[in-house]
């Protein structure tokens, strides 16, 4: 066994290296045997490691056509060949083409590798058993008459638990005489295995910095998918291993070197159904999908425009817009009633507040791409202030509906303003325009999420283009009424209907608004839906006294009080907003039994807070007693140690030491003179900076009569 | 969006706890380490505080490694440097019965049959160092300064193939992070891709 080891270590190393003198008498024995196989033997424990054949897919090239070619690597069992990055180890497969004058090789053609553990941790992406390289070759449109030798040159490294370099010079005679196709199982079994050249519809992927790792996110992918990337970096940039992270794979890189590009071939599994497709990544942007060249790109915009028009027709109709679009609808019936041409160009108004939010969003996601961050359809709703604003809109909105308040234009607005007021609802078209937008864009519309998906991917033009798209869509019926004015009288007639019809439709909204307080939830947690019920309240406030107090026909005393009291009720507002948020200024420490314990062993006098953030005594305690500056003050001086014990959630030891003072709920205030044996001082429910002081006062003098006393 | 990033979050955690290829970063302290070497010395990293040192992985069986050692390419560059006072540890952590693992005596006579002019051959059969520093092939380079910094990772040169011919055209980062080191200039490749067998470390 020793000796069969010695002579294969032997031949490998004269197979590889300049023969050193020593050894050169055996190794010239075993060149010569091995020279009847063309290139490097690779002949381990008496087996060929890998065979190379080169085969094409005709037997017959035609003149000015394409034929594919290929080397078919048979390799011996557990041993494997490298793919285009080969990993932490071994070197990628090469192969040199010779082909005769005016024969045109494409790039080669890599089937899908296979992810492959090697002792240590390592991992190099391979072939086992099988592979067919291959690439598509055009004949020149003069060929010579009879048989036509191809050859091609192949380096590889193949390796087991050892590697063994290996090249072969390789040939084929084509026409000569053969007819039709040959190797079509070969080479329909290695074609379906090759990455696709675009991404499926739906998905897609960024890349983006994240120390020194980097993570390669995967968008529109089934949950539960398995994801996997196979990178191909650039020159000198050393990849570790990627690894599946939700919907990431999360790559790292030697040195930290910032990658501005990665290639690579991105897998996703799902359903018993593997889709691979070449990619190419950005960190300042999204997958520009590795697409065939220009006219296929052209192919997917136009396909995408489609998309959005139809997309844009179908957002009136979806919940989040319907409301607003129906409202537009009830305006052209009533302004149609009085004047028609007024309604046309009401229509046309309207839809250029609709193109130009479109714009404005599409000049948006362009310059976030541009600057590198992500964007995606409805983004501005990640935004929770955003969603605020928006809230607040619709709420006046179904005020306006239900006639809480009337918008009317100042009877003593000049010049600019009075234009705008003889010209009718033109703003106010305008503006609706832009709102029906903004609320459109969280519900995708069937096909709107393709054309969306795909704008994202795309440079601005594409990216306007599409977005422009959707807009015209959405706009469309209006456009149709502007351009056929007649239509208009097929809509029904105004009356007392209206009236009713918009109170039906200020529910609508306030249901829009349900699923906004939703969101805003989502994103800020309870605190956020409680800040948004305050603002509906301030804007329910400021609507009744601009309603009540404020109309065309009250007097001038009446509107100068109500803007007053529209101020004040502001300013009480956002007073009291910062008041109840702000943080205590008392560097409270988190009550226990333990903690008790330990600061009565100190000596030092104790102060406990039982608190609970439903129980509004205890906030208002906290704010005007206990963070007042004199208690503060006092806390300090004599270094009192601060514990809150919070009840929110009902912790059975709070519980406890409660009932044994006697009371059954929160607020509850203790103070611990200081020494082992006093007993704490019961504060009342309700307290006041003075309360807390005197009892403080009250008890460290018993203190000092008990050590007078002893 | 939240529960995303969360696991997002958990899968990085999972990644840096579960890396069991740690590697070190050019510009941070290299790590200290203590192997013996093939003539019953030990070598401890921090000993040699004050000069620069190169860490080579090695496996003889390797046919990467037999290039350079075949052409005599590692030797010149060993003794062009270990004559300048540059310490030269070539460090074998192929595993028992793996290839590359050989008693101390056998790679005494493979460095005396090929002329090495290193300083030590280190024998890290458990892997432990090659994990340490992220060791991926044979060979795979590592510069390290008098500070005790690394200031260059990756391969000994530009042209991944066993042809020796590929030698002499081939830039060599090692000799060139080297040569710019000691002259007190700085140089730009400092971290290269390293090519060769894969390390051959324990299954």
């Amino acid at each position: 066994m020793n000796a069969l080891f010695a002579i294969r270590k032997l031949v490998l190393y004269c197979a590889t290296v300049a023969p050193r003198p020593v050894s050169l008498g055996l190794a010239m024995t075993l060149l010569t045997a091995s020279m009847v196989i063309p290139g490097r033997a690779q002949v381990v424990d008496g087996r060929q490691l890998v065979k190379a054949q080169l085969v094409a897919d005709t037997q017959h090239i035609e003149p000015g056509q394409k034929f594919r070619l290929g080397v078919l690597y048979t390799i011996v069992p557990k041993w494997h060949i490298y793919w285009k990055y080969a990993g932490d180890a071994g070197i990628p497969t090469q192969i040199d083409w010779q082909l005769p004058p005016g024969f045109r090789a494409d790039a080669l053609q890599w089937p899908l590798p296979t992810r492959d553990q090697e002792p240590g941790g390592l991992e190099v992406f391979d072939y086992n058993e099988e592979v067919l390289l291959f690439t598509e070759v055009q004949a020149p449109d003069q060929l010579p008459t009879g048989p036509i030798e191809l050859a091609a040159k192949s380096n590889w490294l193949v390796c087991e638990r050892e590697c063994v370099p290996g090249d072969a010079q390789l040939s084929l005679t084509l026409n000569g005489g053969g007819q039709g196709p040959a190797n079509q199982d070969i080479f329909s079994k290695y074609s379906a295995s090759l990455p696709k050249a675009v991404s499926p519809a739906g998905y897609s992927l960024s890349m983006k910095p994240s120390g020194s790792q980097m993570v390669v996110e995967f968008a529109g992918v089934p949950q539960g998918s398995r994801l996997d990337f196979f990178p191909v970096p650039p020159e000198n940039v050393v990849l570790n291993h990627g690894k599946q992270a939700g919907n990431s794979v999360v790559l790292s890189v030697d040195g930290g070197a910032a990658l501005e590009r990665l290639k690579g071939v991105a897998v996703v599994q799902v359903n018993g159904k593997t889709d691979a497709f070449d990619v190419e990544l950005q960190t300042s942007g999204h997958a520009a999908a590795n697409a065939g060249g220009v006219s296929a790109d052209l192919l997917g915009v136009l396909q995408a425009v489609a998309f959005a028009l139809v997309g844009g027709l179908i957002l009136n109709v979806m919940p989040c817009v319907l409301p607003v679009i129906s409202l537009k609808i009830f305006g052209f019936v009533s302004e149609a009633g009085e004047r028609p041409d007024k309604a046309f160009r009401l229509a046309l108004v309207f839809s250029a507040g609709i193109m130009s939010c479109f714009a404005v969003l599409a000049a948006i996601v362009t310059f976030f791409r541009a600057v590198g961050a992500e964007v995606g359809w409805g983004f501005q709703f990640q935004d929770y202030r955003f969603v605020l604003v928006i809230a607040c809109l619709v709420f006046a909105f179904a005020l306006n509906l239900f006639g809480v308040f009337e918008l009317t234009v100042s009877a003593r607005a000049t010049g600019g303003l009075a234009k705008l007021a003889a010209g009718g609802g033109y703003g106010g078209a305008f503006f609706q325009g832009t709102f029906a937008t903004i609320l459109a864009t969280p519900c995708t519309a069937p096909f709107l999420g393709t054309a969306s998906a795909f704008a994202f991917t795309q440079p601005a033009w594409a990216t306007f283009l599409i977005f422009f798209s959707i807009g015209i869509g959405m706009a469309l019926p209006y456009l149709l009424l502007a351009i056929q004015p007649k239509w208009l009288r097929y809509l029904p007639k105004p009356g007392s209907w209206m009236v009713r019809l918009k109170q039906v439709l200020g529910f609508l909204l306030l249901a829009t608004l349900l699923w906004l307080n939703w969101i805003v939830g989502r994103l800020r947690g309870v605190d956020g839906m409680v800040e948004l019920g305050g603002l509906l309240l301030i804007i329910g406030i400021l609507a009744w006294i601009k309603g009540s107090f404020w109309t065309p026909v009250s007097s001038g005393r009446s509107r100068a009080l109500a803007a007053l009291a529209m101020v004040a009720v502001l300013g009480i507002s956002i007073g009291s907003y910062f008041f109840v948020t702000a943080p205590s200024k008392i560097p409270w420490q988190a009550f226990s039994q333990q903690s008790l314990d330990k600061a009565l062993q100190s000596g030092r006098p104790i102060f406990v807070d039982f608190t609970a953030d439903w129980c509004l005594t205890c906030k208002a305690n906290e704010r005007f007693a206990l963070d007042s500056a004199a208690v503060r003050g006092a806390f300090t001086q004599q270094q009192v140690v601060v514990l809150r014990a919070d009840w929110t959630h009902g912790d059975p030891e709070i519980t406890q030491i409660l009932k044994e003072h006697g009371r059954a709920g929160v607020p509850m205030y203790l103070f611990y003179p200081g020494g082992k044996d006093r007993p704490p001082v019961v504060l009342p429910e309700l307290i006041s900076p003075q309360t807390v002081l005197d009892a403080m006062k009250a008890s460290s003098q018993t203190v000092v009569d008990a050590r007078k006393a002893s | 969006m939240t529960i995303r990033n969360l696991c997002l979050v958990f899968g990085m955690l999972a990644l840096s706890a579960g890396a069991s290829l740690a590697g070190v970063e050019v510009g941070q302290p290299a790590p200290d380490f203590g192997l013996p070497d093939t003539k019953g010395g030990t070598h401890q990293l921090s000993q040699y505080k004050g000069k620069w040192v190169v860490l080579e992985w090695y496996n003889p069986d390797c046919p990467f490694v037999r290039k350079h050692y075949g052409s005599g390419n590692m030797q010149a560059l060993q003794k062009e440097f270990t004559a300048k006072g540059v310490i030269w540890l070539s460090i074998d952590s192929s595993a028992p019965g793996q290839e590359g693992n050989y008693p101390a005596d056998k790679l005494n006579e493979i460095a005396s049959s090929q002329g090495s002019a290193r300083t030590a051959l280190l024998l890290d059969p458990d892997g432990k160092v090659g994990h340490e520093y992220g060791a991926k092939t044979t060979p795979d380079m590592y510069i390290i300064n008098p500070e005790g910094n690394l200031v260059y990772e990756g391969a000994i040169d530009s042209k991944p193939s066993t042809a020796l011919a590929d030698i002499k055209t081939a830039t060599n980062y090692v000799k060139i992070a080297l040569d710019s080191s000691l002259s007190g200039k700085s140089f730009s490749q400092t971290v290269t891709r390293p090519y060769g067998c894969s390390v051959k470390y324990a299954q």
